[in-house]
């Protein structure tokens, strides 16, 4: 049979459509995998990137030192930072808002931050209700950082060998 | 081909210089960057950091480019093996004792030492012991230190000895143990010192009031035009989300080389002062009611307008020299347009008989550059640091190539130069001085006196120290003779003038003076002036001048940019004469109570890094620039307000877009041929004794104009804080002695 | 259903048209719920079906594995509001949904589900339901033009082009069934394909017709592949763009009974509607398999709506040339061609014709 011959029959018989039903038809009985998200929940990995926090030292100061280096490379300008001399007379932040509208969640403030102030931590279940609460001001993002502090150095301690 | 030329090879590139020339100089020229920490194309060449290690053909070893001169045929590799090794050698040594607070540093992003280290630093240190700390120098309200980021370039030391003159900073002890400090603890108040923040390749003295408040690479850079004084040198504004956060110098070698004043450096602060007008304001009986724009404008053009009724004479306008061109120009139209000659800009001209003399603007007689290659400068009535430090700096360097820089002024004033000879006057009596000046310079060259100037010098025995100065002039190719601006105040400012110009003309010197502001040029040439129009033209019946206008009340006055209390020479007179009149507006960036005491309308103008204009300094470049960042609150450009002004006014041909279209619309009306800038006047001189202190024609340097008085920075300097010390204290004599 | 009113006190005493009435009623409302029943758990088979294909499990929330999702949807579109633009044909706007679900429902009067249930046993069924098929499409032209739309107007202008591209070529496969079964009582029809099993039903040899009649109601409903008027990633949502709450619940209600229709129809054509494919086989004795009855139409249904589901799943969207291309350069050359065809069959008694 020519190959225009068998075109034409396959063409006439649908032959690719009925291929193509083939294949949706067996999917139907496939083994399925989806996760009952709030009752079970897919592993995570220490490096998720998700909400961010503000750190601080053991003895309770603040770590960001307002070195602007996370606005430098946030690629989607999410963070805005204005810097002032602290009370102690140190290099600090004045204001230092994450838009969580704009973020990318792609971690290169982490990255980029010298003194691991700045850090994207596992939480990935928040919501906003009011308009600007898409805007993490510093006291929320070091309140955040104070509740999971201890989730925060279990996961940088146990990445910290890769980095 | 000249003898003095020489060929040489820079990376197998032929290339020729001078002879002397550095090879620094020779791979600049040519666009092959050498790095280098302590050589700096306006210091002495010290070679202590050794940064610039290049690699020469038939030397043994590496030679530092800057302390290298050029030889024939000389072969030199910037970036062979052995250079790199040796560039690289020496980065590492700098980093031993460097801090790694980078992030933490201002330097941060604009640091020489940085960006050193990414291309000739290795990625991980080797060094594994302590690292060397330094103890912080407390220099003043101005320059913050990290003296353990030091690199001990000297940069500040060379600048304290070479540029102000006076050794603030110095090196102590050796080796590791070399620091930088002030010897004995103390602040540096040079006029200038804010240049070793620039100068300073690290993060090691740094700008204080900027301290940690931006990053070098989050703000955007606009070109401004100081606002202080009468050489306009240029500055670039660094803007971060619409406030300017720090000032450095321009370069443009024609005036300011690359300095910046630091009055021009640290004013910026006085931008956000809080008594900033931010709204339109109306009173209402004794009520201050804020108001839309619309509303005001109307307000003070109707109550103007109904107020002055046909009369435009009953209608007095005083602007200050800190306003642009633009504004001026529209100011004397308006005035013009209303019928009033009473306008004026010389807020603290006392003496006004010589007027219709004047040159249509006040000139310096040589260009800034010119200034260094003067062989004899004669200044009178002048504390030149204060009134131009750049132009002080300039005299400076004409001083210590072999000029010969004589003084005329009351008190002295500590020039950090060798001084010819320095003139006290008793008092504030600059005229005998200069009569003696004259009449030696007269004597000396066989020549008669002038006629106009014979009684004013009659009976003059000139001192030895006159004929000196008249002998420096006389001899000198180049010679000028100038008047400070204590002169320009002095109650015998034309008798000054007179006299001051008959020196010139018997010496053959140039002749000229500093004027108030930054803008008194621009002012002249706009016709801010109750005797001229625009570009000089003369007016058939003269205006009242400022003080005349306020002796005799008006029924109406506008302000523009003026602060009744702070910046007139009358300033009582004023405030009375503003009382009893009937309707005032004044166009203004601030809330002052004197203001509020004595207008009716308040309308919030931007200041100068808000604003777009020109500024014409003392040399009468004429220098445009725009506005760096948002006005303030409510404020508008001054030139817009005036001319909506001018519209709800029907002053005809008021329909500018921009500031430029003012500036041309001006240039228009300037006539090219009458722009004579020097005085030609014959005024028969006298020599009366005046009543005057020098604290009363003295402004002190930063209380010169409203942003000044409020920048917070520089209100902490000693230099400040002596000047109002001193300045209290005449007062409190001068009330002792009445 | 008349014994269950007769039974009611005082029914007999009504007068006979009110009767009359109240017995054609009495048939309607069931249908009708039943039918409203269907759509919902058709919606509800779609989204686990469709989510099964693609190895999803669908709707699980809302109920026993999710069997009240449909509920839990119509609850929420009445509880939305319903938007009707600034510049809209109001009176237009609000007939449109309507114009397009009174066919979709009225069409089911002719429909015999057994062999003696049907509401209108007329003789000319299948010209009504031709007739009112055609109608429904002038509830999405409305929709389109009513709503002031850009792509409102799109999409009920595609719409309009291609249900008049597909309505010829699905004429022309009823002709077909017409020649086999001559008769155009839908109940006739189905009985002219008895007699024997599934290989006597007009499938065989209507073959593609029956292909060509079920493709065209594919693309009459405008079902994927043929979804095009609505199109939700060229013109956003087609006709019923500018819709929301009900009035958008409205013309959803009519494509699902459209769907139903249309696999009913195909069912009945071509597929012996309540026929047994079993009968008359001895094995099975008279089990309820190889009975004839509403659960083999019922079967055959669902056969055809599982179909529909199963080409959404399967087949990307036509582009808008193609399936003009489809629709006049091959289905109906093809119909005419099988028409011809038939006409030889009818004259060589072969087939539905051997007597």
């Amino acid at each position: 049979m020519s190959s225009m011959t068998r075109s034409f029959f396959k063409t006439y018989f649908l032959w690719e459509l009925l291929q193509g039903l083939r294949l949706t038809f067996r999917n139907l009985w496939v083994r399925k995998f989806t996760v009952a998200y709030p009752e079970e929940k897919t592993p995570q990995s220490p490096r998720f990137r998700g909400l961010h926090a503000l750190r601080r030292y053991a003895n309770g100061e603040e770590r960001c030192i307002a070195c602007k280096l996370c606005e430098a490379v946030c690629p989607a300008l999410a963070i805005t930072i204005e810097s002032a001399t602290g009370p102690d007379g140190t290099r600090r932040t004045s204001r230092y808002d994450i838009d969580l509208f704009k973020c990318i969640y792609c971690g290169f403030c982490e990255e980029a931050c010298p003194v691991d102030a700045i850090v994207e931590t596992r939480i990935h279940e928040y919501h906003m209700e009011r308009r600007g609460e898409n805007i993490m001001s510093k006291d929320k993002l070091l309140a955040v950082g104070d509740r999971y502090e201890a989730m925060i150095a279990a996961d940088k301690a146990a990445d910290a060998r890769y980095r | 081909m000249s003898d003095d030329s020489i060929n040489l090879e820079i990376n197998g590139q032929p290339a020729t210089a001078r002879k002397g020339q550095m090879l620094i100089e020779v791979t600049d020229n040519v666009g092959t960057y050498v790095p280098r920490f302590c050589y700096h194309k306006k210091l002495t060449v010290a070679a202590n950091c050794r940064m610039c290690l290049v690699e020469v053909d038939r030397a043994p070893k590496p030679l530092p480019a800057c302390a290298t001169p050029v030889t024939e045929g000389m072969k030199v590799y910037t970036r062979s093996p052995k250079a790199i090794a040796a560039q690289r050698a020496t980065m590492e040594f700098l980093l031993i004792n460097h801090p790694l607070d980078c992030p933490i540093c201002d330097q941060g992003g604009e640091c020489e030492l940085q960006d050193l280290a990414m291309g000739f630093g290795r990625d991980v240190s080797r060094f594994t012991e302590r690292k060397r700390v330094v103890k912080d120098k407390n220099l003043g309200p101005l320059v913050s230190t990290d003296m353990t980021r030091c690199i001990h370039c000297t940069r500040c030391v060379r600048f304290g000895q070479e540029i102000a003159g006076i050794q603030e900073l110095g090196t102590t002890g050796r080796g590791e143990h070399m620091e930088i400090g002030t010897y004995i603890e103390r602040s540096v108040d040079h006029e200038l010192s804010g240049n070793i923040i620039d100068l300073c390749p690290v993060g090691a003295l740094n700008n204080k009031p900027y301290r940690y408040s931006a990053r070098a690479w989050e703000m955007t850079q606009h070109a401004m035009v100081s606002p202080h004084d009468c050489a306009g040198s240029n500055m670039h504004l660094h803007v971060l989300r619409g406030t300017v956060r720090r000032v450095v110098p321009r370069e443009r070698e024609s005036i300011n080389e690359t300095w910046l004043a630091d009055r021009d450096r640290f004013s910026y602060q006085g931008l956000y002062a809080e008594d900033r007008l931010q709204r339109p304001m109306i009173r209402q009986g004794d009520r201050w009611r804020e108001s839309s724009w619309e509303q005001a404008l109307e307000y003070a053009a109707t109550q103007l307008a109904a107020t002055l009724g046909n009369d435009g004479d009953h209608l007095g306008v005083v602007a200050s020299p800190t306003a642009t061109l633009e504004e001026h120009f529209l100011l004397s139209r308006l005035a013009r347009h209303l019928g009033s000659h009473n306008i004026d800009h010389r807020l603290r001209v006392r003496d006004t008989r010589d007027q219709q003399n004047d040159p249509v603007f006040p000139s310096l007689g040589v260009t800034i550059a010119g200034i260094d290659t003067l062989q004899a400068l004669f200044v009178v009535g002048s504390r030149l640091r204060h009134e131009a430090p750049i132009i002080a700096h300039r005299v400076r360097k004409a001083a210590m190539a072999g000029g010969r820089v004589s003084f005329l002024s009351a008190g002295r004033d500590e020039y950090l130069f060798p001084v010819s000879a320095y003139l006290d006057a008793a008092g504030v009596d600059l005229l005998d001085g200069l009569a003696g000046v004259l009449v030696a310079a007269a004597e000396a060259k066989g020549a008669p006196l002038p006629e106009h100037l014979a009684a004013a010098c009659s009976g003059v025995i000139p001192a030895d120290e006159h004929r000196r100065v008249a002998a420096d002039l006389l001899d000198a190719e180049h010679a000028a003779v100038m008047l400070g601006l204590i002169a320009v105040r002095h109650p015998r400012y034309a008798d000054l003038r007179a006299l001051a110009a008959g020196v010139a003309e018997v010496t053959g010197a140039s002749f000229g003076q500093l004027s108030d502001g930054p803008n008194s040029a621009g002012a002249c040439l706009a016709g801010t002036l109750p005797h001229r129009l625009a570009g000089g033209v003369a007016v058939e019946r003269p205006g009242r001048g400022l003080i005349e206008m306020f002796e005799a009340p008006r029924k109406a006055y506008l302000l523009h940019a003026i602060e009744p209390d702070a910046d007139l020479a009358c300033a009582s007179l004023a405030q009375r004469a503003l009382e009893s009149a009937d309707f005032n507006i004044a166009l203004t960036a601030w809330d002052t109570p004197a203001l509020r005491a004595t207008c009716n309308v308040l309308l919030p103008i931007s200041n100068f890094a808000e604003t777009s204009g020109t500024f014409v300094n003392a040399a009468g470049d004429w220098q445009s620039f725009a506005g760096a960042t948002r006005p303030a609150g409510e404020n508008r450009p001054g030139w817009k307000v005036l001319r909506v002004l001018g519209n709800l006014l029907e002053l005809p041909d008021c329909d500018y877009a921009s500031s430029e279209e003012v500036r041309e619309h001006l240039r228009t009306v300037l006539s090219t041929d009458g722009l004579y800038s020097g005085y030609r006047g014959r005024f028969a001189a006298a020599r009366d004794a005046v009543d005057v202190s020098l604290a009363e024609l003295d402004v002190p340097m930063y209380q010169l104009d409203a942003v000044l008085r409020r920048a917070f920075a520089l209100q902490q300097t000693r230099t400040a804080r002596t000047t109002a010390v001193e300045s209290t204290a005449a007062a409190r004599i001068e009330a002792v002695n009445a | 259903m008349e014994a269950l009113l007769n039974a009611l006190p005082g029914w007999t005493l009504l007068p006979e048209t009110v009767q009359t009435v109240g017995v054609i009623v009495a048939q309607i409302v069931p249908i009708l719920i039943a039918l409203t029943l269907c759509v919902a758990y058709l919606t509800y088979a779609e989204r686990k079906v469709i989510g099964y294909i693609q190895n999803r499990i669908g709707p699980n929330r809302v109920g026993y594995k999710g069997l009240l999702q449909p509920f839990a949807d119509v609850l929420k579109l009445m509880l939305k509001e319903v938007v009707v633009p600034t510049n809209s044909n109001r009176f237009l706007f609000v007939i449109a949904p309507l114009l397009a679900i009174i066919p979709a429902f009225a069409t089911w009067a002719v429909i015999p589900f057994t062999d003696s249930f049907v509401l209108a046993d007329i003789n000319a069924g299948l010209l009504y339901v031709l007739a009112l098929t055609s109608v429904g499409v002038y509830g999405v032209i409305l929709a389109g033009w009513a709503s002031n739309s850009k792509y409102a107007f799109l999409g009920a202008m595609r719409s309009a082009a291609q249900i008049v591209a597909y309505e010829i070529a699905m004429g022309f496969a009823l002709v077909g069934v017409l020649m086999a079964a001559g008769s155009l009582n839908l109940s006739e029809i189905v009985r002219a394909q008895a007699g024997g099993t599934l290989m006597s039903w007009f499938w065989l040899p209507l073959l593609p017709l029956f292909v060509v009649y079920f493709i065209s109601g594919i693309a009459e409903t405008n079902r994927a592949p043929f979804d095009v008027a609505e199109g939700e990633s060229e013109i956003v949502a087609g006709f019923h763009v500018e819709y929301s709450g009900m009035a958008f619940a409205v013309f959803f209600l009519a494509e699902y009974a459209n769907m139903i229709l249309i696999s009913a129809l195909t069912a009945l054509f071509f597929l012996g509607g309540w026929l047994s494919p079993f009968a008359g086989l001895p094995v099975l004795g008279d089990t309820f398999l190889a009975e004839s009855g509403f659960f083999w139409f019922a079967l055959k249904t669902a056969l055809f709506l599982f179909c529909f589901l199963w080409f959404r799943a399967t087949f990307p969207r036509y582009r808008y040339d193609q399936i003009m291309r489809l629709g006049w350069k091959v289905f109906i050359p093809v119909t005419i061609i099988w028409i011809f065809v038939l006409g030889g069959m009818v004259y060589l008694e072969i087939g539905p014709w051997a007597r």
